[in-house]
């Protein structure tokens, strides 16, 4: 098996309708207007169907039946000023995806990764992603991972993150999924940090699905010195769902830091769940975590409703602030 | 012409059943300000609460009467609809909400520039708080000013003011009666508001004083302020007098 490196604008590199129409439901808009001159991969089932390299990025796939395989490098000191934009998804009814992706910023690198998945039609579908991101000696990667997966039945969803922060790089690692209905979502998210490494994970999530069954586990490890995480979990459900947080974050270091902040609302029946875990194997190591689980805060409610929002508008303006 | 008429109202808590307003009466005249006053625990509070329908208050009997029309049973959201609104004497904060999307939830045909008329008006620079977060960030006082910016941008008709000078100190609540009556000019609005300054006296027009759920007094708010917050009991009943 090799990997096919692909020329300058090889491909047609027209995202299909379907895929605009969801991107823009996630508020992508801005994004798209980059063009097809941005940098991008657009992946549909399991077939690329546009990419787009530029200077000091390669980005290179390959296909089969089972899954794609992805490589991206962001070469050593290149700074790519405009987003790098992905799109995943699977456009009709049913079918199964499976991403390999292999994402490495060389030292010194800077990119930001916009990642949409779409499933905006799908029944019976099932998405996974295995993805293993390094990030070298001070490289930054900030990568927004927004998803859609219809209004009606949601989607599988399965995405396991294994990420590399080293020595002195930066990952702000953004999920957000707050339309439609979700589905089952199961996402493993784990980080190890090197000395003076920083790394925020942030998830709003929102489940008003019927059913909706969610399970996020983020995972740090406070390796090196001076290490410093934020992971932070925003989520409401509603209509029957289950949502289950668990965040760990362990520091075996000098001065290492992290910090776990959770907060899940609950609307009318539905289940929230919440398990902080925090672990320090060195004395001049500290990690704090917070967590809390509730319902709309009455006074939030009452403040708006005298504005004029009824009940259900008022719910829906509070839950998009906590979790836009 | 009355904007507001409160005819034999009685309330009760819906937690015990106790009552805790017995047979008020008052009314407020369009486009003036009209100040609430009593002791602490007296009902001003549950009687603002009352006439925006908040529902853990049930009323007796009596009814509320707005711009004529019987809202005694009706929905909050629905009496803001109809140009009634109120600013909390302790604002709920928002995370993840700007200022700009807060005085947008009440009314979302507002421009960006009424917004930023509106920030202005209560002190605040637009440039610094449009997309400053409604969250604990902010100050007591700064948090106050933006909720009378949202109540502002819903163009009430009637404005309920809970305590809005309460927590603050004496420079800023004088800048905050200057506030009110600009409020008062560009709004056209009429307010009503819970107070215990004698200040007040240079903007207000009627008072009602309210003690142990009655009102014992009502007419010129200077009147009242001179009658009931006396000698003896000054401290008692007017925490701010002089």
């Amino acid at each position: 098996m090799h990997l096919i490196e692909e020329k300058y604008a090889p491909m047609p590199n027209k995202l299909p309708k379907k895929f605009i129409d969801s991107a823009k439901k996630c508020e992508l808009s801005a994004i798209l207007k980059q063009g097809a001159n941005a940098s991008h991969l657009y992946v549909e089932s399991n077939k690329t169907i546009s990419l787009k390299k530029i200077y000091g990025l390669e980005i290179s796939h390959q296909d089969s039946k089972e899954a794609v395989k992805i490589k991206l490098v962001v070469k050593k000191g290149v700074k790519i000023e405009k987003p790098i934009l992905f799109c995943f998804g699977i456009l009709g009814k049913t079918g199964k995806q499976k991403i390999l992706s292999e994402i490495k910023l060389e030292e010194g690198a800077e990119a930001k990764i916009v990642s949409h998945c779409a499933f905006p039609q799908a029944q019976d579908v099932l998405h996974e992603m295995e993805a293993e991101i390094k990030l070298e000696k001070n490289s930054k990667l900030i990568y927004e991972d927004s998803h859609y997966h219809g209004e009606d039945y949601g989607a599988n969803v399965v995405p396991h993150f294994k990420i590399f922060i080293g020595q002195g790089a930066f990952l702000k690692n953004e999920l957000i999924l707050n339309k439609g209905s979700i589905g089952k979502l199961e996402i493993i998210f784990e980080a190890n940090l090197e000395e003076n490494a920083l790394c925020e994970v942030v998830s709003k999530i929102i489940g008003k699905g019927k059913g909706d069954d969610i399970e996020v586990f983020d995972k740090i490890l406070l390796l090196g010195e001076n290490s410093r995480s934020l992971t932070k979990f925003r989520g409401a459900i509603a209509n029957q769902g289950k949502m289950f947080f668990k965040g760990v974050t362990e520091a075996s270091a000098k001065g290492a830091r992290g910090h776990i902040d959770c907060s899940e609302i609950i609307i009318g029946k539905a289940l929230a769940e919440s398990v902080p875990i925090i672990k320090v194997s060195h004395p001049e190591a500290r990690i704090t975590h917070e967590a809390s689980i509730g319902k709309v805060n009455q006074k939030e409610l009452e403040t708006l409703m005298t504005r004029g929002l009824s009940e259900k508008e008022a719910i829906d303006f509070i839950v998009k602030g906590r979790i836009k | 012409m009355k904007i507001l008429e409160v005819k034999n109202l009685s309330v009760e808590s819906k937690e015990d059943n106790k009552k805790i307003l017995e047979n008020i009466s008052f009314s407020v005249a369009e486009k003036s300000i009209y100040v609430l006053v009593g002791p602490n625990g007296s009902g001003k509070s549950t009687l603002v609460y009352t006439l925006m329908g908040m529902p853990r208050f049930s009323v007796v009997s009596g009814k509320i009467l707005f711009l004529g029309k019987d809202i005694t049973n009706l929905a909050i959201n629905k009496r803001a609809k109809m140009g009634l609104t109120l600013g909390f004497q302790d604002p709920a904060y928002f995370e993840g909400i700007t200022c700009e999307a807060f005085l947008r939830a009440g009314n979302k045909n507002i421009s960006l520039n009424e917004i930023k008329k509106y920030l202005t008006l209560v002190g605040l620079d637009p440039k610094k708080f449009l997309n400053r977060e409604v969250s604990n960030s902010l100050s007591g006082g700064e948090r106050k000013r933006i909720e009378f910016a949202s109540v502002i941008a819903t163009k009430p008709k009637l404005m309920i003011l809970d305590e809005p000078d309460s927590g603050l100190d004496v420079m800023i609540y004088r800048e905050f009666y200057n506030i009110l009556e600009n409020i008062k000019e560009e709004t056209g609005a009429t307010i009503l508001l819970i107070s215990h300054r004698e200040e007040l006296g240079a903007i207000a027009n009627q008072a009602a004083f309210l003690d142990k759920g009655q009102i014992v007094s009502k007419g010129n708010f200077r009147k009242i302020m001179k009658d009931y917050c006396h000698a003896s009991n000054r401290r008692k009943i007017c925490p701010y007098a002089k």
